[in-house]
């Protein structure tokens, strides 16, 4: 489904990422680990188009992202679910309305986003919290409604960039039990996190990035080894 | 491969339903969503909405007065007649109908010799002597600016003995006409500049204060359209209203104007005001919509 090869992303003076390789199959759980300025938010960002790398490839679905005009952004971000440490929820509109806020600008009917908004919700168990606004509600909350938003058009993939970067331990383990279970449905899931206990509980892939280099990918690891 | 790719793409897209309202749906949303910005900038749209008005009815009035000033310079310009005094002896239907071929020449009226001696005689008493004056001619021209050309070739003529015209006023109305058209083509670009600025600045404001969340749309797949379009209709939401706005002091202007003219005796110029109507609410709709446009393009990064 995914892959980078050499990729390498330089700013001014600096490396972010050196000659990254990677391959992510489809219906995979990753994490992406590394202490700050290891290059895991720079590869988020390669993979949702924000950032371009300086060279090398990222094909998503056979298609080289890296070469994708700017009006074609919109289109492949609609085909993934993106998940941010601080939420970036609409703060004047429900959680409804953030949820449905992407789905009703491609035209669905009200029936079929009504539809949609309450599976979302459903999913991440906040059905009875939809005419709050985000102020209103926790942390662990105001994340499982951004999850909502990110799986509410059915993509095959979902990016999730340090989610529990701003939760406590139980909230945490919540939305990472959210995120999994996502997967189970089929959906690629890649978290980028710096969260030991949580990569070390669930045992999925792990790819250590260390000063923008792949350093390890191991199978079911763990945040150390 | 890329005739493949389109060939499957349409195959896809035969067995996908279509949904017809989709389009109606998006463009309904649009819609929405900027009234809905509207109604989040608050009192700021009264203050851009009263600028906005008081400059197209500054236009709208240059612009009217314009119309009116072109329609005096016009009328009187149609009464300027050159008069040519012919030698005595000079067949006058024979040099009128060659007056006539020539180009700009309107209408050309004799005024037979006796015909003016008995109109002087009976305005001052003039002891009974013979008719000293020639056979006249009243040449009348289209437009005030041809005068000089067809004075010079009646004047050519063998059969012309004097020639006379109100050069002065010629000059004067010709002077008017140019004035009120540079004055006008100054206003436009004035009120071009000025509603450009306000409305930028005003979109610029309302990116600002939104920047937050236009970074989310983007950030969730948002068209670039679906953000942008409904800042370029508020732009030019607001140029409407500041015409319809302009209107009511507009049709003070315009009755005004129509006093003038009836006192004159001079006709309105045809569909005057809807010409006036028609051209504030087009500046107005695409000045706003052209303001936002410049502001998006320089202030929005999507």
């Amino acid at each position: 489904m995914i892959q980078l090869r050499s990729v390498t992303k330089k700013y001014k003076n600096s490396y972010a990422l050196k000659n990254v390789n990677l391959d992510i199959l489809s219906g995979e759980f990753v994490f992406i680990v590394g202490s700050s300025g290891a290059g895991k938010s720079t590869l988020m960002k390669l993979l949702y188009k924000e950032e371009t790398p300086s060279s090398g490839t990222v094909m998503i679905g056979g298609i080289n992202i890296a070469n994708l005009p700017s009006d074609k952004v919109p289109n492949l971000r609609r085909c993934m679910g993106i998940v941010f440490q601080d939420y970036k929820l609409l703060q004047n509109q429900t959680v409804y309305d953030n949820i449905a806020y992407v789905i009703r600008t491609l035209g669905i009917s009200s029936k079929e986003i009504n539809a949609r908004v309450l599976g979302a919700l459903k999913v991440v168990g906040l059905s009875d919290k939809m005419q709050a606004k985000p102020s209103e509600l926790s942390g662990g909350e105001q994340q499982r409604v951004s999850i909502a938003r990110a799986i509410v058009n059915g993509p095959p993939l979902l990016i999730a960039d340090e989610p529990t970067g701003n939760l406590d331990p139980k909230n945490s383990l919540e939305v990472m039990q959210i995120l999994d279970q996502i997967n189970q449905r089929g959906i690629t899931v890649i978290i980028s996190t710096h969260d030991n206990a949580m990569v070390d509980y669930f045992r999925k892939r792990v790819i250590t990035l260390d000063k923008g280099e792949v350093v390890r990918d191991i199978q079911a690891g763990t945040y150390e080894q | 491969m890329n005739n493949s790719k389109q060939q499957i793409k349409k195959k896809v897209k035969k067995h996908i339903p279509k949904d017809w309202l989709l389009e109606l749906r998006i463009v309904y949303r649009i819609v929405m969503e900027t009234f809905n910005d509207i109604k989040r900038t608050g009192i700021v749209n009264l203050v851009i909405i009263t600028t906005m008005a008081a400059i197209l009815t500054i236009f709208g009035a240059l612009f009217r007065t314009t119309l009116s000033v072109s329609a005096f310079a016009h009328e009187l310009g149609n009464v300027l007649e050159i008069s040519v005094y012919l030698k005595p002896g000079a067949d006058a239907n024979a040099v009128t109908k060659r007056i006539k071929k020539i180009e700009h020449v309107q209408k050309v009226k004799i005024i037979p010799k006796e015909s003016s001696w008995s109109d002087l005689k009976r305005g001052i008493d003039i002891p009974d002597i013979e008719n000293p004056l020639p056979d006249t001619l009243h040449v009348k021209i289209d437009k005030p600016q041809n005068i000089n050309e067809v004075f010079g070739k009646i004047k050519s003529l063998s059969v012309v003995a004097d020639m006379s015209y109100a050069q002065e006023l010629a000059k004067k109305i010709q002077f008017l006409n140019q004035v009120v058209n540079t004055t006008t083509v100054f206003v436009v670009i004035i009120v071009a500049i000025l509603s450009i600025t306000i409305i930028n600045n005003t979109i610029q404001l309302v990116i600002q204060s939104r920047k937050d969340e236009i970074e989310i749309m983007r950030l969730m797949g948002v068209s670039n359209w679906y953000i942008k379009i409904p800042l370029i209709m508020q732009g030019a939401l607001y140029g409407f209203m500041g015409a319809v706005v302009a209107l009511i002091p507009l049709n003070i202007v315009q009755n005004m104007l129509t006093n003038v003219h009836k006192f004159f005796m001079i006709p309105n110029p045809l569909f005057a005001s809807n010409i006036v109507i028609i051209t504030i609410f087009f500046v107005g709709i695409l000045f706003g919509a052209g303001g936002s446009f410049l502001s998006i393009k320089k202030h929005l990064q999507v």
